[in-house]
C-alpha cells in the first residue's frame, strides 16, 4: 500500500531519532510523520545539531524542504525560517552546514531518503524543475481560492510548487484567528499538512496544535473546520485539488468516491463518457449519496420520481430506484 | 502517492531495506494508536456532528467560500445504522 491515513498526529509527542542512513552527516535527527510502505517516500521533521555538515550530493528521490527554525548554509548561501527548496531527483545540492543547528521539514516524494555524494547532477536529473524561495518574505498571502468551490475567507495561501502534469500543489496556508467553515470536504487526491504554528480543528479529528500533522488519502471526510488562535501550516496535495463539499458526516469513502464520479458525469459528461466509461454509452451515472441518503424528510430520490430530460445520463427507474448491474458492471443497455 | 515527478531507479541496499522495514513497523504502531484515540473521541465527535447539523440550519452551510445556505430541517441526514469510522 501507499501511505496510510495518519491523522491526527503531533510530532511533539515523539522523540527525535538519529538518522542512520548513509550519506547524511552525523548530527541529523528525525521524526517520521508518514511513510509510503512501497516506495519509502516520506515526510519527516528533521533536526540538525549545531555544527552539522553534509557533503554535496543528490537524492534518488525528489525532495521538498522547508526551514522551520534556525539557519541553514547551503553552499555559500545562508537561508532561514520559511525558506523552501524544490529539488528534483538527481539534482546535486552543494554542501550543507548549520552553525547553530536548525529544524527542517523534509519531504522525499518518490523514494526513501538518500544522499549520494556528488558535486554534479545525475544525467537524468530534471534540473529545470529546481527552484527555491524565501516563502515568508518573498511571496504575499493570497486568497485561498485556488479551486472552485473554495475555502471561506480567512484561509490564505502562498503557492510554493505546482506540478504541471499531476497538478499536485505545495503551499503555505494560514487561518486567521477564529476562522470557521461549516462544511465537510473530501478530495480526489491525498492531502498532507504540517502545522508550523498554531491550532486548527476538524470535527472528525479534534484540535491539531503546533507540530500537528496529517497525511490523508483521497475521499476521506474532513471538516467542519475552525481555528481558535489561527495557524500557519505547510500543505500539499499529490494531484489536482477539488473540494467536494457536503454535509453528511457519515458518508463512507466508497460513497464519496461514487459521488465524485457522479459529479464528474454531470460536470464533464463527454469526459466521463469517453474516458471513464471507455466509450460505453451508459445512461446511469454512479450513485450520488446526496440523492439517496436517508434524511429527516426521507431521501430526495423518492420525493421526485420524474426523470430530468436535461440531464444526459440521468434517467428515472421509478419508485423502485435500483436494479442490478451484475458484478462486472459491463453489459448492454438498451434504455 | 503520485507526485509523478522523476524518480531515478536504483538498487536499495541492505541497510536501506532494514531502515524501511523498521520504519514500516513503527508506522503501523502509530497508526494503531491513532485508530484507538479516534475511537475514544467518538462520544465528543457525535456532539460535534450534532452541533454542526444544527449550525447549518441556523447560521448556514458553506456552499462556496463565504456563500452560505440554510439547510432545511427535512434535508438533514440521518445517522445510518452501521459502524462509523473516520480513520481509514
Ligand atoms: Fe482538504
Amino acid at each position: 500500500m501507499a501511505r496510510p491515513h495518519i491523522e491526527p498526529f503531533c510530532d511533539r509527542d515523539v522523540p527525535f531519532k538519529p538518522m542512520k542512513l548513509k550519506g547524511f552527516g552525523g548530527g541529523m535527527h528525525y521524526k517520521m510523520l508518514s511513510l509510503d510502505t512501497d516506495t519509502g517516500a516520506c515526510t519527516m521533521t528533521v533536526k540538525l545539531d549545531g555544527g552539522y555538515a553534509q557533503k554535496p550530493g543528490f537524492s534518488w528521490s525528489e525532495l521538498e524542504l522547508l526551514v522551520i527554525e534556525g539557519e541553514l548554509q547551503v553552499g555559500d548561501k545562508t537561508v532561514g525560517k520559511g525558506h523552501y527548496f524544490f529539488v528534483p531527483a538527481g539534482h546535486a545540492m552543494p554542501a550543507w552546514r548549520s552553525a547553530q543547528g536548525c529544524l527542517l521539514l523534509m519531504m522525499y516524494n518518490t523514494g526513501e531518503p538518500s544522499l549520494v555524494e556528488s558535486d554534479t547532477h545525475h544525467p537524468d536529473a530534471r534540473t529545470d524543475r529546481y527552484h527555491e524561495t524565501d516563502s515568508y518574505n518573498d511571496i504575499p498571502w493570497a486568497l485561498g481560492n485556488v479551486t472552485k468551490p473554495n475555502v471561506a475567507s480567512g484561509c490564505l495561501i502562498k503557492l510554493l510548487n505546482f506540478n504541471d502534469r499531476s497538478h499536485a500543489l505545495t503551499f503555505l496556508y494560514c487561518m486567521t484567528p477564529h476562522f470557521w467553515q461549516d462544511n465537510i470536504s473530501y478530495h480526489d487526491c491525498a492531502e498532507e499538512s504540517y502545522h508550523l504554528w498554531g491550532d486548527s480543528w476538524m470535527m472528525q479529528f479534534g484540535t491539531v496544535p503546533t507540530g500537528g500533522y496529517f497525511w490523508r488519502p483521497a475521499y476521506i471526510n474532513h471538516g467542519a473546520f475552525a481555528s481558535e488562535l489561527g495557524c500557519i501550516a505547510l500543505g500539499r496535495t499529490d494531484s489536482k485539488l477539488f473540494n467536494h463539499f457536503h454535509y453528511n458526516p457519515w458518508s463512507t469513502v466508497e460513497e464519496n468516491q461514487a459521488r465524485a464520479a457522479a459529479r464528474t458525469a454531470e460536470r464533464d459528461p463527454l469526459l466521463y463518457r469517453w474516458i471513464v466509461q471507455h466509450g460505453h454509452n451508459h445512461p446511469h451515472g454512479p450513485e450520488d449519496f446526496e440523492d439517496t441518503m436517508q434524511r429527516i424528510g426521507g431521501s430526495r430520490k423518492y420525493r421526485s420520481v420524474q426523470p430530468d430530460k436535461n440531464k444526459p445520463f440521468a434517467h428515472s427507474h421509478g419508485q423502485h430506484g435500483q436494479h442490478h448491474h451484475g458484478d462486472d458492471k459491463a453489459h448492454d443497455h438498451d434504455h | 502517492m503520485s507526485f509523478q515527478n522523476l524518480f531515478i531507479p536504483h538498487q536499495r541496499n541492505k541497510e536501506e531495506r532494514q531502515w524501511l522495514d523498521e520504519e514500516i513497523a513503527e508506522q503501523q504502531l502509530r497508526y494503531q494508536a491513532i485508530v484507538k484515540a479516534m475511537e475514544e473521541l467518538a462520544p465528543t465527535r457525535e456532539r460535534w456532528y450534532a452541533e454542526f447539523l444544527d449550525r447549518i440550519q441556523t447560521r448556514g452551510f458553506n456552499v462556496d467560500g463565504d456563500m452560505r445556505v440554510k439547510i432545511q430541517h427535512e434535508d438533514i441526514p440521518l445517522r445510518p445504522d452501521r459502524p462509523h469510522k473516520v480513520v481509514y
